[in-house]
């Protein structure tokens, strides 16, 4: 049986030059990290930076393997309400998969856009996935990314656990593919 | 003269012990006036001061009643010049090996070649009394001589080297009986390394009376011989706080002195009119700061009333340490000595605007007189410098904009002419590569960077994934503007989380000012198709010019940022050099 989702830690270290229409953002600003809407983490507020706000904030989140991109939506808390004002989509390929090994840190920045689609500043992040559970830190890296490769495109079979006293004479699990897999 | 003009704000900063300032501080030369030297004359980049020191054994003999009497000479060629002396050690007595004590101190500078020449003289015993400096050299006996680069000392990973030594520069060594070896070793002189983070709290301050305002900042001073306390930092200014907690201290050894040297911390309050008023002082040094932090007790303030009869009043406010930590800010030869590489990478441009090699005005003519076209100069330049800190000294090369033999047009084909490997042995294997690709491809076009940026990005991301210490620097040398230029910044944002810069020379005439687009520290970040932006500015573009003389070329100020890009890369990853 294995997980279907990773842990990401995702650090959200800072944004630049955020506008509300077309004036810089005073302060009040937050990042919402979201793979689907109900599953999202926050930031803490940044009262200072305006629109440079930095939060160096660490946070953790549950990704489904089938996920294809986590958003990351910058808020700001106006007298008006809390508004959105730019997002972006980290596509999951940009920090796994390929051949970046496991635990790497990945430092990555983003184009903000509003929601009428215009630019809006930049966010920065760093990132690292870690390993689902069923992957163990024993195996060499060539044959993990060979297994993200494939687990990218399909959720694994959910293993059938065979009960005592009947022999049903079959077994399934996950195919894997050995180094020695041409 | 109004104070209403004056920059508040300004006043109000921190000064000094910001991280900035200490981490960029220890960063740079240990010496500010060599530094500025340097800027002042158009280098950039990092230079450490370095010490070698020498020792040598089985020096032949040359005395009848005694052994020789060693002394060496330094000499730094400039490339093609003639050498010029700059130290000589003592004479060591009646030694065949010998230790010199002498040490000799070089600046390295990362960007260019620093070819050394040492000469061992057998001093003869009329001249030990003598000032080494006034001993001439062709009334000695010469013993021998070795050269080598500064860089090869200091990519071992001992910074030591042997060299042997032979009696004429350019005969073999099996034709004369050895004549003893030299051994050169490198020190980095850097006083300090390690940058203290402090958080300082105060409680219950108070000026005049417990009701009036008070606008907080710290200033601290180190204390010299003369007495006179030194400002080394100021901490920004709070606004009205009685307990105030500033914002993290960072501090430099080499800003204080030692971690034992006194320090007088000041307490003032802000007052818009630049007259602070003192309201108490502590004195401690780091060591003492340290201590106080792991007790977590409180240090009484005093205050010096001036002309008052009650010298050191005792103030009920307390100093308290709330953070105290030490931290190691390593150097570009830190990481070499733990075993860090730097890999070169070449591409070069085939196509058809360079004009048709055989013919003289073509960029790619190769002349039988021998002297180099723009792609070879830029090649030596760069790949001289670099080769020293490859270990294995094989490079990748490619050629892109041509048709290799009978083939559609390639944008990343391996200069070798292999199908399966893209290596070369050293610069010659690249020049040598390259003029016989010359002879095999038909230039063609159009100029895009895509393909071999990805490539080399691949080898890179796949050196990370064998857990390498290998950073990498792709050098593209190209004739023309690039064609697909979102691609190519496709390319290079995908590229810029990887250890890889890219150096972009651009030969001959065309107007290269797009490409300055790719270097982003004439632009913007690059954004990709997808919305991605560049994790940090990997591309620097120069446009190559002869530059004959003395002054340094564009190619050398390319390469002195290099160190710079790969600390930034090890230091935001928190990667330390293992020795």
């Amino acid at each position: 049986m294995g997980s279907t989702s990773r842990t990401l830690e995702i650090t959200v270290l800072s944004c630049e030059d955020l506008r509300i229409g077309r004036k810089w953002v005073k302060k009040n600003t937050y990042v919402m990290v979201r793979t689907d809407p109900l599953n999202y983490r926050a930031t803490k507020m940044d009262t200072e930076g305006g629109a440079y706000p930095s939060w160096n904030q660490r946070l953790s989140i549950e990704m489904p393997l089938h996920e294809r991109f986590i958003t990351l939506e910058v808020h700001c808390k106006t007298a008006s309400g809390d508004k959105t004002i730019g997002t972006a989509r980290m596509p999951a390929t940009d920090f796994m998969g390929g051949y970046l090994p496991e635990n790497y840190l990945n430092f990555l920045s983003y184009r903000l856009r509003d929601a009428k689609g215009e630019r809006n500043g930049i966010v920065n992040v760093s990132v690292k996935a870690n390993l689902p559970e069923y992957l163990s830190s024993n195996d060499n890296d060539k044959k993990v990314s060979e297994i993200n490769a494939c687990s990218m495109t399909s959720k694994p079979a959910p293993a059938i656990p065979i009960e005592d006293g009947k022999n049903f004479g079959f077994v399934t699990g996950i195919p894997i593919w050995s180094k020695n897999h041409v | 003269m109004g104070n209403c003009f004056s920059d508040e704000a300004g006043g109000k900063a921190a000064v000094g012990g910001t991280s900035s300032a200490a981490g960029g501080g220890a960063a740079a030369a240990a010496n500010d006036a060599i530094d500025y030297y340097f800027k002042s004359r158009g280098f950039h980049g990092i230079f450490s001061q370095i010490e070698l020191s020498f020792s040598a054994t089985k020096l032949r003999d040359r005395d009848v009643l005694s052994k020789s009497d060693p002394m060496v000479v330094v000499y730094t060629k400039a490339k093609d010049g003639p050498p010029t002396e700059v130290f000589r050690t003592e004479v060591v007595l009646n030694s065949l090996n010998p230790t010199w004590i002498m040490k000799y101190a070089i600046t390295f500078q990362f960007e260019v070649v620093q070819t050394l020449l040492f000469h061992v003289y057998d001093v003869d015993t009329q001249f030990h009394n003598v000032d080494v400096k006034m001993i001439k050299l062709d009334e000695q006996q010469f013993l021998g001589e070795a050269s080598c680069a500064l860089s090869e000392i200091l990519t071992k990973s001992n910074r030591s080297l042997t060299l042997d030594l032979v009696q004429k520069e350019d005969s073999t060594i099996s034709s004369h009986p050895h004549h003893g070896q030299l051994l050169v070793h490198a020190e980095e002189c850097i006083s300090s390394k390690t940058t203290t983070e402090m958080i300082l709290r105060c409680s219950d301050l108070e000026h005049k009376d417990l009701f009036s305002r008070i606008n907080p900042f710290l200033v601290i001073s180190k204390t010299v011989e003369s007495g006179i306390p030194i400002p080394v930092c100021k901490t920004e200014v709070l606004k009205n706080d009685h307990n105030p907690i500033w914002k993290p201290i960072f501090l430099n050894i080499q800003q204080v002195g030692s971690k034992d040297s006194p320090l007088v911390i000041e307490f003032y309050n802000f007052n818009s009119s630049g007259k602070h008023d003192l309201i108490g002082e502590a004195r401690k040094s780091l060591a003492d700061l340290e201590k106080l932090h792991s007790s977590g007790k409180g240090e009484i303030l005093f205050s010096l009333n001036a002309g008052g009869h009650d010298r050191n009043k005792v103030l009920k406010s307390q100093l308290f340490v709330d953070k105290f930590s030490e931290s190691i800010q390593y150097t570009f030869l830190d990481y070499l000595k733990g075993g860090c590489e730097l890999n070169f990478m070449v591409a070069i441009d085939f196509t058809a605007s360079n004009g048709n090699p055989r013919l003289p005005d073509s960029l790619h003519y190769l002349d039988p007189t021998g002297r180099l076209n723009a792609y070879q100069q830029a090649i030596v330049e760069v790949g001289e410098v670099l080769q020293f800190y490859d270990s294995d000294k094989r490079f990748p090369a490619w050629g892109f904009g041509a048709r290799p033999i009978d083939g559609p047009v390639s944008h990343c084909f391996n200069l070798n002419g292999s199908n399966n490997h893209c290596e070369v042995d050293g610069i010659q294997g690249i020049m040598m590569s390259y003029s016989s690709a010359l002879l095999n491809v038909s230039l063609a076009g159009p100029t895009l960077f895509g393909p071999v940026i990805s490539t080399a990005a691949l080898i890179a991301s796949q050196s990370l994934a064998n857990g390498g210490k290998k950073y990498f620097v792709l050098l593209i040398i190209t004739d023309g503007v690039v064609t697909d230029l979102q691609e190519t910044k496709d390319a290079i944002v995908k590229a810029s989380d990887l250890p890889l810069s890219i150096l972009i020379v651009g030969v001959g005439g065309a107007d290269f000012k797009e490409m300055e687009i790719l270097d982003a520290d004439k632009g913007e970040r690059l954004e990709s198709s997808t919305g991605r932006v560049a994790s940090r500015d990997i591309v620097q573009f120069v446009s190559f010019r002869h530059i004959q003389g003395g002054q340094i070329s564009v190619v050398q100020g390319l390469l002195a940022e290099l160190p710079t890009q790969f600390l930034t890369y090890m230091r935001s990853r928190d990667i330390q050099p293992n020795f």
